[in-house]
């Protein structure tokens, strides 16, 4: 077997063990599974992107958070979404944060779920939540909150919005 | 872009790919009672719809298919494209 396939094999059956732990977590302890991966996967976006250069703009931001990713050979590939009845990609919402639609694809997440069947929208997923908010934190300096709009078989839709600090310039 | 093509005579008018499309592609057309697609661009291509329809009326192509998980790798290592 060749390393490539090595590796991927023990990836999948990490991520497998980890989707099991995960399922089990959140029948033992209910919704603090949630609490536990935010912060394990929001200390892994602050440390994965530590050295990451700063921007104020949303977009700027997204593609760093990207190039983090696919540095560090994640297959958590994501791509902002406009659709029809939104006039921008990017919205101000009446709260003065600011909004964007992502969709997620490859996500071995979702696969590991998919693996034994586990529930989507649980804590592995709060994980991708806590990987965002740790990025964006050194990229852009503020917090913000990535909700999970649709969770497909083959794509996921999630509604990712910037909390800007008050009185900051938009 | 993603081609979504519905089969009218096997579209039963159940409503369910309407509900369940997070970015409302499909309408409703209350004269013939089926589903229509009315705003493809929109298809994230999640396959919420197709696996949900009761009477598989749903087919989309052109999309990006996400790549499962090996099930018996000694398998998956003759077919290499699926993992």
């Amino acid at each position: 077997m060749s390393d490539l396939m090595t590796t991927r094999a023990a990836l999948q059956e990490t991520m497998t063990f980890l989707g099991a732990i995960a399922s089990g977590i959140e029948e033992a302890i209910g919704e603090s599974a949630n609490s536990i991966t935010y912060l394990a996967g929001k200390r892994l976006g602050m440390q994965l992107s530590a050295n990451i250069r700063k921007t104020d703009d949303v977009e700027e931001a997204l593609e760093a958070v990207h190039q983090v990713l696919l540095d560090n050979n994640c297959l958590w590939h994501f791509e902002p979404f406009k659709t029809h009845d939104r006039p921008a990609l990017v919205q101000t919402t009446d709260s003065g944060d600011e909004d964007l639609h992502l969709v997620f694809r490859d996500c071995m997440i979702r696969q590991s779920l998919f693996r034994f069947g586990h529930h989507q929208k649980g804590s592995l997923c709060t994980m991708m939540f806590g990987f965002f908010s740790g990025a964006l934190l050194n990229v852009m300096g503020v917090d913000s909150t990535l909700e999970i709009l649709h969770a497909g078989e083959n794509a996921c839709y999630k509604r990712l919005v910037i909390h800007r600090k008050k009185g900051e310039d938009q | 872009m993603v081609e979504i093509n519905v089969h009218e005579e096997a579209c039963r008018g159940c409503k369910m790919c309407v509900d369940i499309c997070p970015t409302k592609v499909f309408a409703f057309d209350e004269e013939k009672r089926l589903c229509v697609v009315e705003h493809r661009d929109d298809c994230i291509a999640c396959l919420s719809c197709a696996y949900l329809c009761p009477s598989g009326a749903l087919r989309h192509e052109d999309y990006h298919i996400v790549k499962n998980f090996y099930r018996d790798l000694a398998f998956c290592a003759k077919m290499e494209k699926f993992i």
